[in-house]
């Protein structure tokens, strides 16, 4: 007799293990695979996002690297550009600021600097988002690189996708930021209102397209990360007033797809981008830019942003609450948007 | 036993600052503390050297594992707390929290940010250079910082100018998981100086009276204008990388015998107590520290929380 998982077990999985799974289903379906970080190896990711991984594929294919993030980003473009697949973790995405160098002046300029000929298929995995860190531990920043060009920005909200986004990532031949949530990280595939059930098989999301996650004919929702999980939260709150939110995970911010927002901005007049980055110069007007843009400036009656009102994240809880765009703040923002609706 | 004895003084501060880090740990117990605590405990013999040699004047960058730094500097430990506990009360009126204290009258600050203290102390030294001041600046590091490009490119700025700066590495053997010996290049970081043109000293940092010396030292040679130092003072770290840390790759007998065999604290007693000092008078010490410490957390407690109204507050210099 066989031992049939229970219904439910993958349910009971961390986030982490999802991205674990897709790591290890890359690295044997391809030798040049590799891992290199902080505490990747033998702890196996301050996450456990790598757990499991040094002990199958060996020092020599996951290798914990000492606090020199400028010498072991710019080794992944090497790595990348020597043939290699390498997926670099930066631990919080506020680590970035060490090694930017090596991110922006190479992994996302080389390709295009040498006429399309270099490849440099390298993976930055990174964990952004608010969990009560204070300013040098909190960021998102997924809108500074969509503004600096080069560099595919994917950002998982859902179980399934932390799983399938992370395996086309890898695949992908660009440069690609994955910036992983903290919350998310923390939290079980059950845990989520985005449907617990992952295959244990491989999964390979298409990086680009956008998701519908919930349906609704008033208000349009682009959001991303935890945003998702929040905004369903608000839009099934609003729901029995007669508000219907339709909620779209971008899931990437580059590229960003635009056709599925706007396709759902056209039928519904109006538009609200949530984003846990900053508001000013990011993702949110971007957004809003490129929809009016795209269907004119009449076609919307209402916009709106919820995003970091440009200030460096609190330390005080009460503040964090404060600046951050939670599920409250977003149906606030959806009952006043939809008056008329 | 004598009260002013520096040696008794020595021993009140560490047991000032363990207890200090307990208040915190109960706190974060309670929910008001967030984020990634990182406690000092087993490292107070370091923090106790520095209060001997640091004068008004000079200036800490420290680190995320900065609270015995800060006391040493003389950063009120109210206030601390009340920042560690995210209060309007606190030093940063709650806004920078635990990895963040910042004391400008002390020239006291800190990051969280692995290796980015060091430039930072770099820039108060250029500083007190320019102004003819004899302030030394301290940036303190952790064994895991000194793998870091800033460390490197702190004592080549600092080396070439002769600068008034201690680079103060504690190195207590763990990057979170990752082993020094397991991604250093050499067996210490002292030996590095040399490349620097830096003194490089090693000394026992769970010895509070041989890092009392040797930080006394560095504060002499720096402050004289004999250029950089490079202190590193080997030291455990008793509890996990941040308070939630599982701690899995380290034995449980491995952390039970570092709080026994490396606690300074347990270690300068039993000096102490060879040399005649007697129990009675360091038992009666440690529960008059504990209970000052625990009338502090509850002063601290009643503090209120920053008004959510002001969260965007304070970015600008008129909002001061
Ligand atoms: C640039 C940067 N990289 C990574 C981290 C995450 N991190 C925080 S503390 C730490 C380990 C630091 O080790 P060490 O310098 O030896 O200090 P210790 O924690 O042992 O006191 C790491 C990797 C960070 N805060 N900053």
């Amino acid at each position: 007799m066989r031992d049939e998982p229970s219904p439910g077990t993958r349910a009971a999985l961390p986030i982490p293990a999802l991205i674990a799974e897709a790591l290890a289903g890359e690295m044997a379906r391809d030798p040049s695979v590799l891992l290199l970080g902080e505490d990747v190896g033998r702890l196996g990711g301050v996450f456990g996002a790598s757990r499991g991984l040094l002990e199958r594929f060996g020092p020599d294919r996951v290798m914990d690297m000492p606090i020199a993030e400028m010498a072991f980003t710019g080794m992944g473009v090497g790595l990348a550009m020597a043939g290699m697949r390498p997926v670099v973790e930066i631990m919080f995405a506020d680590f970035v600021g060490v090694c930017l160098e090596q991110m922006v002046n190479a992994a996302a300029k080389i390709p295009f600097m040498s006429g399309g000929r270099q490849r440099v298929p390298v993976v930055f995995k990174t964990a952004g988002g608010c969990i009560g860190s204070a300013a040098q531990h909190s960021q998102c920043l997924w809108g500074l690189f969509g503004h600096l060009p080069g560099m595919k920005v994917v950002v998982p909200s859902s179980p399934m996708d932390h799983k399938g986004l992370m395996a086309a990532a890898i695949r992908c031949d660009d440069p690609v930021l994955f910036v992983e949530h903290k919350r998310l990280l923390l939290s079980k595939a059950r845990d989520s209102l985005q449907g617990a059930e992952v295959p244990e098989g491989e999964v390979v999301t298409p990086i680009g397209r956008a998701r519908v996650a919930r349906a609704g004919g008033d208000v349009t929702v682009a959001t991303l990360s935890l945003g998702v999980e929040h905004a369903l939260r608000a839009a099934a709150e609003v729901a029995p007033e007669g508000i219907g939110a339709e909620v779209i995970d971008l899931r990437s911010v580059v590229p960003l797809d635009m056709e599925t927002v706007c396709a759902s901005v056209a039928r519904t007049g109006r538009l609200l981008v949530v984003d846990e980055d900053y508001l000013s110069f990011g993702l949110s007007g971007e957004v809003v830019a490129r929809c009016l843009e795209a269907l004119g400036p009449g076609a919307l009656r209402q916009v709106g942003r919820l995003a970091v009102p440009d200030v460096p994240i609190p330390a005080a809880l009460p503040l964090e609450r404060a600046v951050l765009p939670g599920p409250e703040a977003i149906a606030a923002r959806l009952r006043a948007m939809a008056v008329g609706a | 036993m004598r009260p002013n004895d520096p040696r008794i003084l020595r021993h009140r501060r560490m047991l000032e600052m363990r207890a200090f880090d307990e208040a915190c740990l109960e706190a974060l117990r309670r929910g008001e503390i967030h984020g990634e605590l990182h406690t000092g405990i087993n490292q107070e013999a370091i923090g106790a050297a520095m209060a001997e040699s640091l004068r008004p004047g000079d200036a800490v960058v420290s680190t995320h594992r900065n609270h015995f730094h800060a006391l040493a500097k003389g950063v009120p430990a109210r206030a601390l707390l009340a920042e560690i506990l995210e209060r309007e009360t606190g030093l940063c009126r709650g806004r920078g929290g635990h990895m963040h204290p910042f004391h400008p009258p002390t020239n006291f600050s800190a990051t969280g940010i692995v290796g980015a203290s060091l430039p930072v102390a770099l820039g108060y030294a250029q500083a007190f250079r320019l102004r003819g001041e004899d302030h030394v600046a301290v940036g303190v590091t952790g064994d895991g910082g000194s793998h870091t490009g800033a460390f490197h490119e702190t004592l080549v700025i600092a080396g070439a100018r002769r600068l008034p700066l201690v680079v103060l590495v504690e190195n207590n053997a763990l990057a979170i998981s990752v082993g020094f010996g397991d991604v250093s290049p050499t067996a210490t970081v002292a030996e590095r100086a040399g490349a620097w043109g830096a003194r490089g000293m090693l000394v026992d940092g769970t010895d509070v009276d041989a890092t009392a010396e040797a930080f006394a030292a560095a504060m002499e040679q720096a402050r004289g204008g004999g250029g950089p130092v490079l202190l590193e003072a080997t030291c455990t770290r008793a509890r996990g990388h941040f308070e939630g840390d599982p701690d899995t790759y380290r034995t449980r007998e491995e952390k039970r015998r570092l709080r026994e065999e490396r606690d300074p604290i347990a270690l300068h007693r039993a000096r102490l107590l060879a040399e005649g000092v007697g129990a009675d008078a360091l038992d009666r010490m440690a529960a008059e520290v504990r209970a000052e410490t625990a009338r502090l957390l509850e002063a601290v407690r009643a503090d209120p929380l920053p008004d959510p109204a002001g969260a965007a507050l304070y970015l600008w210099a008129e909002e001061a």
